[in-house]
């Protein structure tokens, strides 16, 4: 894991976040502080409240007790500060692909009346939108794709534009809700290796002394995924001493990052992957909550080692 | 086999031999009608359209005080009170559908009442429209509105419930639309098309509705002449009529799929 990512400024935070479905609590004291430029995963067993969690950040459905906190503000609703992209439903069936990008920009940068009364300097800011747009269908390597409509793409280039989409408003956080479920094993992977790009080029910002650009909390059920596009994993469970009280942060621990052309250390992501899948989704391993959720105590003696040395 | 294609040739041939074997089947009927009673005007003849035809294109009244032909009148009449009734229609069919299908408070408040409506017979209603609005072009355009209106409301209602999904709309939040743009912008670009093929659906029922209505109560236009002509069993003048009303029907329709085509090519076909 990269030091300089994870202690970078502070981008997303939940405070105390709990809800109640009815009587049921599904979520219980959720808190967490993701950096800018981190890439985190999001695990856990079907209905321990991934989605509710993610809901609640995104602000379609706020938390009933509790907080979240994206660029010194508290999400009562969806805003551009919080982007998203969506197993299905991700793209506009009537734009093509590089009008579905441009899409935000006509929303964020111009109003109704503006477009309607001020055509002629529209119809220029317009075609700047489409430019901006065409350079991120480039970065996500779907150029060549930009007059297509969503239905005369593959369900991989459709979360590329997807992806472009929400990032081209440069969002403090962008949520990726199982984004890559419904593809086949050859598409997930060159998507993850997308992430894994996105991530190459956080670090590059970092040492520029610039803020990286994305910050990506990313759900899957996939453990391999998690581990391997991720920096930081996070498994969500009811399967703790406290389980009546509904799903809490069971797992908060560092990955091995890859780079997108270095060769996986298999053996690590092994190791990983059976801690993750027995702290959260074995019902039978009951243990204190915060066992694994050392993220950042990892973090201050990574620090500590790295200052030792010197 | 269900659906197997066929090839472009054979459907065009197809569509040709089907009228081919209409007028073939009305030919025989003509002449074998006039072969029994050399003046019937039941099957009229070529002779006998081409009579009509000059009948309902000439020139009314003295050449001091030319009046306009019968077909140009009739032809003003009905597609202006077609075009109002309609377009009334579908404006607050399009506004009232998608508030329904946006908005919770609307949908419950409305529901019922247009669900309600929807099941009666415009025709039925044209004793209310006829004391509410008299015999004049308010109550051709109210029966055609609210004739289309019901019903396509209900269609567009149930398009943004099924069409437009939840997670659309938080998406183009979280690109920084507003609850406006979110309905302009996302919920109607998506039911447009459908709009548009509930529009072509409704043109038969609104020319039934107009021609029921103008049979009965208007004193110029096609449902009127229509009558008038079979009373005197004028056939030959009648057949004309209704071939107008056809193919102006196609004409609308193919209308509609053109814009359909040109303002929705993502929908297919």
């Amino acid at each position: 894991m990269n030091k300089q990512i994870a202690e970078g400024e502070l981008a997303v935070e939940v405070k105390g976040l709990s809800h109640w479905f009815g009587q049921q609590r599904v979520l219980n004291d959720i808190n967490l502080k993701i950096t800018a430029g981190q890439i985190v995963a999001l695990v856990g067993p079907s209905g321990c409240g991934k989605s509710t969690l993610l809901k609640a950040i995104l602000g379609t459905h706020p938390p009933s007790e509790g907080e979240v906190i994206v660029d010194g503000e508290v999400i009562e609703a969806p805003s551009r500060r919080v982007g998203i992209v969506y197993q299905h439903y991700s793209l506009f069936d009537f734009l093509t692909a590089e009008r579905n990008v441009a899409f935000g920009l006509k929303l964020d940068s111009t109003s109704l009346p503006f477009r309607m009364l001020m055509l002629p300097k529209w119809l220029q800011l317009r075609q700047q939108h489409l430019e901006r747009s065409r350079e991120y269908l480039k970065r996500v390597g779907l150029e060549a794709s930009a007059g297509k409509y969503p239905t005369e793409l593959s369900g991989g280039m459709r979360q590329r534009v997807a992806i472009a989409q929400s990032l081209i408003l440069k969002p403090k956080l962008l949520l990726l809700d199982e984004p890559f479920g419904a593809l086949d094993e050859a598409t997930r992977e060159s998507l993850q290796m997308m992430l894994l790009g996105f991530y190459q080029e956080n670090l590059i910002a970092k040492a520029e002394g610039r803020t990286p650009e994305y910050t990506i909390l990313i759900v899957t059920h996939e453990l391999n995924e998690a581990i391997y596009v991720a920096n930081r994993v996070i498994g969500l469970s009811r399967f703790h001493d406290q389980a009546d009280r509904g799903a809490m942060v069971v797992y908060d621990r560092p990955c091995p990052v890859f780079q997108p052309d270095d060769p996986k250390d298999v053996e690590k992501l092994v190791e990983q992957r059976e801690q993750l899948r027995r702290a959260v989704f074995d019902p039978a391993y009951v243990k204190h909550h915060s066992k694994y959720v050392s993220f950042w105590s990892e973090l201050a003696a990574q620090e500590a080692a790295v200052a030792g040395i010197r | 086999m269900i659906r197997q294609p066929i090839p472009a040739w054979l459907v065009y041939t197809l569509g040709v031999s089907g009228v081919v074997v209409v007028l073939a089947i009305y030919a025989a009927l003509s002449i074998r009608q006039t072969q029994i009673n050399p003046d019937q005007n039941i099957f009229p003849g070529i002779q006998a359209f081409g009579e009509g035809l000059s009948e309902i294109t000439k020139v009314r009244g003295g050449e001091s005080n030319p009046k306009p032909s019968w077909l140009s009148v009739d032809l003003r009449e009905t597609y202006w009170r077609l075009f109002l009734g309609l377009s009334t229609g579908v404006v607050l069919s399009v506004i009232i559908g998608i508030a329904m299908g946006s908005y919770t408070v609307v949908e419950a408040l409305l529901n019922p009442i247009v669900t309600f409506f929807a099941k009666i017979p415009p025709t039925a209603m044209l004793a209310v429209y006829m004391v509410v609005f008299g015999i004049h072009l308010k109550m051709y355009v109210a029966m055609i509105a609210l004739g289309v209106f019901f019903t396509m409301a209900q269609a567009i209602y149930q398009a943004v419930k099924k069409d437009v999904d939840s997670d659309h709309i938080d998406k183009a939040y979280t690109l920084g639309a507003s609850e406006f743009e979110v309905i302009i912008e996302v919920i109607w670009n998506q039911v447009l098309p459908r709009v548009l093929e509930n529009l072509r659906l409704q043109i038969g029922p609104a020319m039934v509705f107009l021609i029921a209505a103008e049979w009965s109560f208007a004193g110029e236009g096609m449902g009127y002449t229509i009558k008038q002509q079979s009373k005197l069993q004028n056939m030959h003048v009648v057949y004309i009529y209704l071939a107008i009303l056809g193919f102006s029907g196609l004409f609308f329709d193919w209308l509609l799929v053109q814009a359909r085509r040109r303002l929705c090519p993502w929908f297919g076909e």
